[in-house]
């Protein structure tokens, strides 16, 4: 097929995506999953919707192609464009517009071959007219009432369509905000598009739209959780099935990632999945025990610092950090982020934090931004302690710290 | 509910916008191709222009089209269930103006189906009405670009009095907090907004404020050089960590990976602290005066 510029499957391009925008160091030749022929559509298909992020370099492997955006100077996602791109036949914007013209106002109400004969009116000014059957237009009819844009009502034995009742839209700078601000962003920007208004009054600071490419994925997961129904979900990895009850979405801000929280029926125990490693997913049955699955994992988030509950008893943790008197920040830091943990002030120039925690280990990362400062340290497992001070061994050794002569 | 549609697509978007005009009066080649490069892709161009006419028939030869309205489409019921969901938000109370009602719509998420599991304890009071109306006044006077008189109080500098040009509102999802950056009469100001103590339109005498075009250069752009392995998946983490930031990631020797970070100088003790939080399978190559940061740290650590 020759190239296009449009897809009808997203989830190819969900992966070059998160290749050129996530890595950026792969040369054509380590595609290996996929044709040559493939790679050279993407990559031009990618530099055409991203033009000005698209960077190339070259390597001894060979070309490379990244992304790079820095989100901290964009009001909006570079990346949500890729979500524009869906193609479509010749008949389907033709009727489009058509039907919506015919149909201009809620209070049109028509048949199908009202509607026909609407559309044929309008056409017959080409010297060679399209005709559409009534079977292509009541279908294309029934997928905008599936969508909500078109209303079907029944008058004794005929069916009449008509459009949806129009909504408002938000203010812009509103619009605006929650676009880059609320999760599935890129449905505001679908709404922003029926506007003229781009106005540029916000920036984003600690901004990820690493996640944009999951975007479809995180509205099924929504849509599951709304309806208290199982999903099926196909993990990109392992590629192994899961039958799932989504319970809720824990989101990282600080390290951009989003997680399914869900009862999986046959570990017969909450899980943890990484949205952005989900492959795709099949909405199932309604389930009835949503409340009581989603207690208990009310139950367990006063024990989860993130989103491990890979511990099957609860591992203690507490340290201890020294601060001068003119650092009140440390205290205070340590207070806004210690999460499920408790902070105690020992005394004007030293606090310690403690927690109880089912896998302590996802602690560990943040324990180290207070390097320099802890005094004392202590983990209920010894291996875990362990390994915190053979870390930091390691880190002495490559600063060339250690010896006398420090 | 189709996510991945052409409805919401950039064709259907340009196309509604060239038919928009037509429907006012006939468009040019040109018309078409000015709005094609606002609303579609580098290519979309050829493809559209050569089938808006006979293959779509939705513009005639002569620039007409046969649509006897404006374009508009309803919105669709993911459209409707995302507004219900921003309707939800705590931060929607900062927009005075008012919101779709959308009765009977089911929202596509609620506040309960999310954990933001790492975000700072100390956010913006949305609920504050203080805050809401300096947040509106802020909010007026970067839209409208006029000169603001703002009281605060920082924790080290005590209290303050400034006449500000507003520029731009800055949102940070971890720190859940707005800040107002602005120029005075030197250069940039960066204040967060719940600092702010009284913020009211300025009227008084003309006041010179520094050129925004000049900014650049206060926001001193650094870089890091991170050494890494995949070991603990670090490669993975590193890269997804760092990914808001303009980054340039190469492979080195040994199954080692070169990783640039691009971070502007008053993020600098964040930065440090963010690479430490790695741990052993990261390690600083350059500059050395970054890598000092870290060592001085460690060496403190060391010490106790």
């Amino acid at each position: 097929m020759p190239y296009q510029e449009l897809i009808k499957n997203f989830s190819r391009v969900r992966a070059y995506l998160r290749q050129f925008y996530v890595y950026g160091f792969r040369s054509r030749s380590e595609f290996d999953e996929k044709s040559a022929r493939s790679y050279d559509d993407e990559r031009r298909r990618v530099e055409s919707w991203l033009r000005e992020y698209v960077s190339a370099r070259r390597t001894p492997e060979g070309k490379n192609i990244y992304i790079s955006v820095d989100s901290r100077r964009r009001s909006r996602d570079p990346l949500y464009r890729v979500w524009k791109t869906k193609s479509f036949t010749d008949g389907d914007i033709t009727l489009h517009f058509l039907i919506f013209d015919v149909l201009y106002t809620p209070t049109a109400a028509l048949t199908v071959t009202g509607i026909l004969l609407g559309i044929d009116e309008r056409l017959s000014a080409f010297p060679s007219a399209k005709t559409f059957d009534e079977s292509t237009l009541r279908k294309k009819l029934e997928e905008y009432v599936r969508e909500g844009l078109i209303v079907k009502e029944k008058k004794g034995r005929a069916v009449f369509y008509r459009r949806a009742q129009g909504t408002p839209l938000p203010e812009a700078d509103a619009l605006a905000f929650f676009s880059e601000a609320a999760p599935c962003g890129v449905i505001g920007s679908f709404l922003e598009d029926k506007t003229d208004e781009r106005p540029e009054h916000f920036l984003f600071k600690h901004h990820y739209i690493t996640q944009t490419a999951d975007s479809e994925i995180l509205c099924r997961v929504f849509e599951a959780i709304s309806d208290r129904r199982e999903l099926i979900s196909v993990s990109r990895h392992r590629e192994s099935l899961a039958r799932v009850l989504p319970l809720r979405v824990y989101i990282s801000v600080q390290g951009g990632r989003q997680y399914l929280a869900a009862y999986d029926f046959d570990m017969k125990r909450v899980v943890f999945q990484r949205i952005d490693l989900i492959e795709s997913v099949a909405a199932g049955p309604v389930c009835g025990e949503f409340e009581t699955y989603r207690r208990k994992l009310d139950g367990l988030a006063p024990h989860i610092w993130g989103v491990s509950l890979s511990g099957r008893a609860l591992e203690h943790v507490d340290f201890t950090i020294r601060y001068e008197d003119d650092e009140p920040h440390i205290p205070l830091r340590l207070e806004r982020e210690k999460r499920c943990g408790t902070v105690e002030r020992l005394n004007a120039n030293e606090s310690r934090f403690s927690a109880g925690l089912y896998d302590a280990g996802e602690l560990i990362p943040w324990m180290r931004t207070f390097i320099g400062r802890i005094t004392e340290y202590h983990f209920s497992s010894p291996k875990r302690e362990e390994r915190f001070r053979e870390d930091l061994e390691r880190m002495y050794a490559q600063y060339g710290i250690g010896g006398d002569e420090e | 509910m189709t996510f991945f549609s052409e409805l919401y697509g950039a064709y259907y978007n340009a196309v509604a916008k060239i038919l928009a005009a037509a429907v006012q009066s006939p468009v040019t080649k040109e018309d078409i191709r000015r709005i094609v490069r606002e609303n579609a892709f580098a290519e979309s161009g050829i493809e559209i222009e050569s089938a808006i006419f006979a293959r779509w028939q939705l513009l005639d030869e002569r620039g007409g089209t046969p649509l006897r309205h404006v374009p508009t489409t309803p919105l669709t019921h993911l459209q409707k269930r995302w507004l219900k969901a921003v309707s939800l938000d705590p931060r929607l109370a900062l927009f005075d103006a008012p919101f779709p009602e959308l009765k009977g719509v089911e929202p596509l998420f609620q506040p309960e189906d999310i954990c933001v599991f790492d975000r700072f304890t100390d956010g913006d009071p949305y609920g504050d009405e203080t805050y809401i109306r300096i947040f509106r006044i802020m909010m007026s006077a970067v839209r409208e670009r006029t000169p603001l008189y703002v009281e605060m109080l920082a924790p080290r500098t005590g209290a303050r009095k400034m006449i500000l040009l507003p520029l731009k509102l800055e949102y940070s999802e971890k720190d859940d907090k707005f800040r107002l950056l602005a120029a005075d009469g030197r250069g940039e100001v960066t204040l967060n907004l719940a600092r702010v103590t009284l913020c009211r339109p300025y009227d008084g005498a003309p006041v010179h404020f520094a050129n925004p075009a000049d900014f650049a250069g206060n926001r001193e752009e650094r870089n890091f050089v991170l050494e890494l392995t995949e070991e603990r998946n670090t490669l993975e983490r590193v890269m997804l960590h760092f990914a808001h930031f303009r980054k340039e990631a190469r492979r080195a020797e040994n199954g080692r990976y070169l990783v640039r970070v691009f971070y502007e100088r008053p993020d600098e003790t964040e930065l440090v602290i963010r690479v430490l939080s790695f741990g052993p399978t990261v390690t600083i190559r350059e500059p050395d005066r970054f890598a000092g940061l870290v060592r001085e740290r460690l060496l403190k650590q060391y010490k106790f």
